[in-house]
């Protein structure tokens, strides 16, 4: 089996108070630190291991400026055979415009697969789409939302969907396809600073954006960035204990965890 | 005509209450609705729709990427392209939305939490929903969106008119992706990261005694049992529920906390829920400085009470 | 290393030494001995069991070998971590000291929190005279219960006319406990990067909050040429010469548990028990095990991270209850973890838990 697994350094933003600059126009990252994102860290777990289970290889790839070469090596250091970083200076908010590139590259350099893992989402824009629009671009078959692949046959593979609510369903799909896997589909290796380094001996090929632009266009575009509405502290409900455990109740209905 | 086509989420039978977003997004922006559903009954309030189309297919048929283009494509055969096509920001939304959007080349907006309608801007959030990015569709085709629970579904309300209902059939069904069953997940081991809503204990839930009639509280507000370390420590709950450094980190929509004081490698294990309530007698309680909603007051007083007005 | 670690187990005598010193041995499924006779044949280690060291060093110091069993558990660690097969949660720690420099992955840009709220100014190092470093250490900068740590030995030391700066968010963790977990390459990058930092800015002395970050530092960066002590070290002197005079009295009495790091490892004893002496009122506690021999608090080598599947009680529960048994009304003591794992157990038994510089600062 040969599995190319998509993978992308995005910031760390959880923990950090973000600026916005230039009036709008963009979001100060330059103190954020990096890292793989995790959606895509359980991807490459998953491919590794259905390598390491039915042979094949797995070919990481990575769109984005050379510093994603971090995430390609870290891949390598999980088990991935190849790392390949299609270069490109831009941020690409349009995963739209995402796909195509990807398309066009797959097809140009003409890298085998057997099947394509994207993770559901990636952290920084909670697009939840490249893996869609890329499956429908070149007419293959398509599951998100992967919590469990229960077997990977030569021209099928058994999966596990989860939607809301502690349900999951199990469909079958015909190879090739494109997967999006979903964080928790397994638990990720540690890899090793000394794994890593010994990663970075692999070679990983630089490609350039530039060669596979045919269609990229955007189809959206970023008029402004804004912070969202800001959260007040603690709400004290206070007055007597019926009336506040009353209000508890109400909150919890309108969270949608109590009918 | 300009008009905004619902895909309609619909799971074991019922109509997912979310589908009221899509719905109300597009009584927001003024357009009409065509709704379209795969046939059955739900028990829907029609006339919050200008029309609908039955689709004479299986719920896992309809919901199905594959199939959902077909059916599209003969909607769009039937009533011209719409200006939007809205999808709720789900499991299935999500997948079907994007595989639309790749399929028809169409620009794409997801987990659309507001917007601007004199702008035509829709917003999303970014980064950890620390920023907002406003989103505009370049050109003047279909745009695809799907809708974040909870966002829309007020502005949802009944046309002056009930709706056309029509019917659609022979769509065609690939065999390349197919629906086996449904899974539940399994019971017995919960697994707190999971959970929805976790009603935590910490330790001023005071002894092993007290712990079963928490038990019952959660049962009846159905959430999850969690733990904070000393709690778990003692045994009175299993290792698997502990929030935490040493334990798990979870995200629930809502974190009930019960007695938690907020120690630090606590609150590392569950800061980032949607909403955390926090119950406890002392105010200095560290853990009020992370929650949304507190209660200051006894927790056994609190667990009483509230199990009374749930009883009645 | 590794055909030196094997020398240096073979010539283990099986004496047993290591497991009697133990805080682990005896009551988890833990015993160091059976660990270096299984290490000398080369036997298979189940892969929970090295995560239950605590690093207190006990073993280490009594060998009459010098086999140093706590080293060779952190190569077993090691092992595992290259293999990437380890606990979620101490995974969990490395990744976000990976990315934060922190094991509780933190925002890097949060570090210097502690001293922004204080009244008084702290400047950068690089604008001391002395170029004298308060090094934070990673809880001391993030938990609000140990911040106070840092914001009063800062108080203390501005009053006695010290001078220092800091790093603040330029400053990584230490990496004391991420060697210990076996992270060695991790645990280089966060080393060569706190050294260039010194470096830069020609840093020559750096008092340690946290006997952890002071024994790293002190002991495992290398020869830095820099003068390495716990702030208890640089206070002792002048509270026993009179060079500050605590004006309040503390009419308490108070029992002083010696962190694993500060003492037994580094031989800091007296200090911290000269610097309470010389408080009015103060009546100082000793535990019926202490100095050398006093127990682990459990909070140690990456305990911190992970929680062991055998069911016993805490040391720090043995610490609390001999506290109560010999009148103690508060228990103190000199590093943040040693404060986070006693303070548990001391809440129930309603005893309270200070930092040393919690009583300087109520009696200054």
């Amino acid at each position: 089996m040969n599995i190319i697994v998509f993978t992308k350094r995005v910031p760390a933003t959880q923990e950090e108070e973000l600026r916005i600059i230039g009036e709008g126009s963009a979001v100060d990252l330059s103190k954020v630190p990096f890292k793989v994102n995790d959606w895509d860290n359980y991807s490459v777990e998953e491919a590794v291991r259905i390598v390491e289970k039915s042979g094949g290889a797995v070919t990481a790839v990575s769109v984005g400026d050379a510093e994603s070469d971090e995430v390609l090596r870290r891949a390598i250091a999980m088990g991935a055979k190849d790392g390949f970083l299609v270069e490109s200076g831009d941020i690409v908010h349009d995963p739209n415009a995402r796909a195509t590139l990807i398309q066009n590259f797959l097809k140009k350099e003409n890298v085998p697969f057997d099947a394509i893992f994207t993770g559901v989402q990636s952290e920084d824009d909670q697009f939840a789409s490249l893996g869609g629009i890329l499956a429908a671009k070149m007419r293959l078959p398509f599951v998100s939302m992967v919590i469990g692949i229960d077997s990977f046959e030569k021209d099928h593979a058994v999966v596990r969907r989860e939607l809301e609510g502690g349900l999951q369903e199990r469909v079958k799909v015909m190879l090739p396809c494109v997967m999006s896997i979903q964080t928790g589909i397994n638990e990720p290796r540690y890899v090793s600073i000394m794994g890593i380094r010994k990663a970075s001996k692999v070679e990983r090929k630089i490609f350039k954006s530039a060669d596979y632009q045919e269609n990229v266009t955007a189809k959206i575009e970023v008029a402004r960035w804004i912070y969202p509405p800001k959260k007040a502290g603690a709400t004290i409900l206070s007055g007597e204990l019926e009336s506040a455990c009353k209000e508890l109740i109400g909150i919890l209905k309108e969270k949608g965890v109590y009918q | 005509m300009s008009y905004a086509l619902v895909v309609s989420e619909v799971r074991r039978g019922i109509f997912e209450e979310r589908n009221l977003d899509s719905i109300g997004l597009c009584t927001h922006l003024g357009k009409d609705a065509i709704l379209i559903i795969p046939e059955g009954e739900y028990g829907i309030k029609e006339q919050l729709v200008n029309s609908i189309v039955k689709v004479k297919v299986e719920e896992a048929v309809f919901l199905n990427p594959l199939n959902m283009v077909n059916i599209l494509e003969k909607v769009v055969a039937d009533r011209g392209k719409p200006d939007m096509i809205v999808f709720t920001n789900s499991s299935s939304g999500t997948e079907l939305a994007s595989y639309a959007a790749g399929y028809f080349d169409l620009p794409i907006i997801t987990d659309v939490n507001s917007c601007d309608k004199d702008q035509g801007i829709f917003y999303k959030s970014y980064y950890s929903d620390k920023i907002f990015g406003e989103f505009r569709p370049i050109g003047n085709g279909t745009a695809i969106v799907t809708v974040r629970s909870g966002s829309f579904k007020d502005f949802a309300a009944d046309k002056d008119v009930a709706p056309s209902v029509g019917t659609m059939e022979d769509v065609a069904v690939s065999s390349a992706r197919t629906f086996m069953e449904f899974v539940e997940e399994e019971k017995s081991d919960v697994d707190i990261t999971k959970a929805e809503f976790l009603l935590s204990l910490g330790r001023g839930v005071g002894n092993k005694d007290e712990v079963s009639d928490y038990e019952e509280l959660a049962g009846m507000l159905k959430a999850v049992i969690a733990g904070s370390r000393p709690v778990i420590d003692k045994l009175w709950l299993p290792k698997a529920r502990q929030v935490g450094t040493s334990g798990k980190t979870v995200k629930p929509k809502v974190y009930l906390a019960m007695g938690v004081s907020g120690a630090f490698q606590h609150v590392a294990g569950m800061k980032d829920s949607d909403c955390i309530i926090a119950v406890n007698k002392d105010a200095e309680a560290p853990i009020f400085q992370y929650a949304h909603y507190g209660i200051i007051a006894d927790m056994h007083k609190v667990r009483d009470k509230l199990k009374d007005i749930l009883k009645g | 290393m590794i055909a030196q670690t094997q020398t240096r187990v073979l010539t283990c005598i099986q004496c047993g030494k290591c497991t009697g010193s133990c805080p682990e041995s005896g009551r988890t499924p833990f015993n160091v001995r059976m660990l270096m006779r299984k290490k000398q044949f080369q036997n298979a280690i189940e892969e929970s069991i090295p995560w239950y060291c605590t690093s207190c060093g006990s073993c280490t110091i009594r060998c009459p070998r010098d086999v140093k069993p706590s080293e060779v558990i952190i190569e077993m660690r090691a092992a595992l971590v290259e293999n990437g097969s380890i606990p979620v949660t101490i995974q969990k720690a490395l990744e976000n000291t990976f990315v934060q420099k922190n094991p509780w992955g933190r925002s890097r840009a949060k570090r210097g929190a502690w001293f922004e709220k204080m009244d008084i100014e702290i400047p950068h190092v690089s604008e001391t005279e002395t170029k004298r470093l308060l090094f934070a250490c990673c809880i001391q900068a993030y938990d609000p219960r140990c911040m106070v740590i840092p914001v009063n030995v800062a108080t203390i030391l501005k009053k006695a006319g010290i001078e220092f700066g800091v790093l603040g968010e330029e400053e990584a963790c230490c990496g004391n406990e991420i060697r210990r977990i076996g992270e060695s390459g991790l645990f280089e990058e966060l080393q060569e990067e706190n050294r260039a930092t010194f470096e830069e800015y020609g840093v020559k002395e750096i008092i340690a909050l946290s006997p952890h970050c002071m024994n790293a530092l002190k002991k495992e960066y290398g020869d830095l040429g820099i003068k390495i002590s716990h702030y208890t070290e640089v206070l002792a002197p002048m509270f026993t010469y009179g060079t500050v005079v605590p004006k309040g009295s503390y009419n308490k009495k108070v029992i002083y548990h010696d962190p694993c790091f500060l003492g037994k490892q580094n031989g800091i004893f007296d200090e911290p028990r000269d610097i309470l002496k010389s408080v009015n009122g103060l009546e100082l506690l000793e535990f019926s095990r202490s100095r050398d021999n006093s127990l682990c608090c459990e909070g140690g080598g990456g305990r911190m991270f992970f929680e062991v599947e055998a069911t016993y009680q805490r040391n720090a529960e043995v610490r609390v209850q001999d506290a109560v048994n010999r009148g103690a009304e508060e228990i103190v003591t000199s590093c943040p973890f040693c404060v986070m794992t006693l303070e548990d157990p001391a809440t129930e038994k309603g005893i309270k838990v200070k930092e040393l510089s919690e009583i300087l600062m109520e009696v200054l």
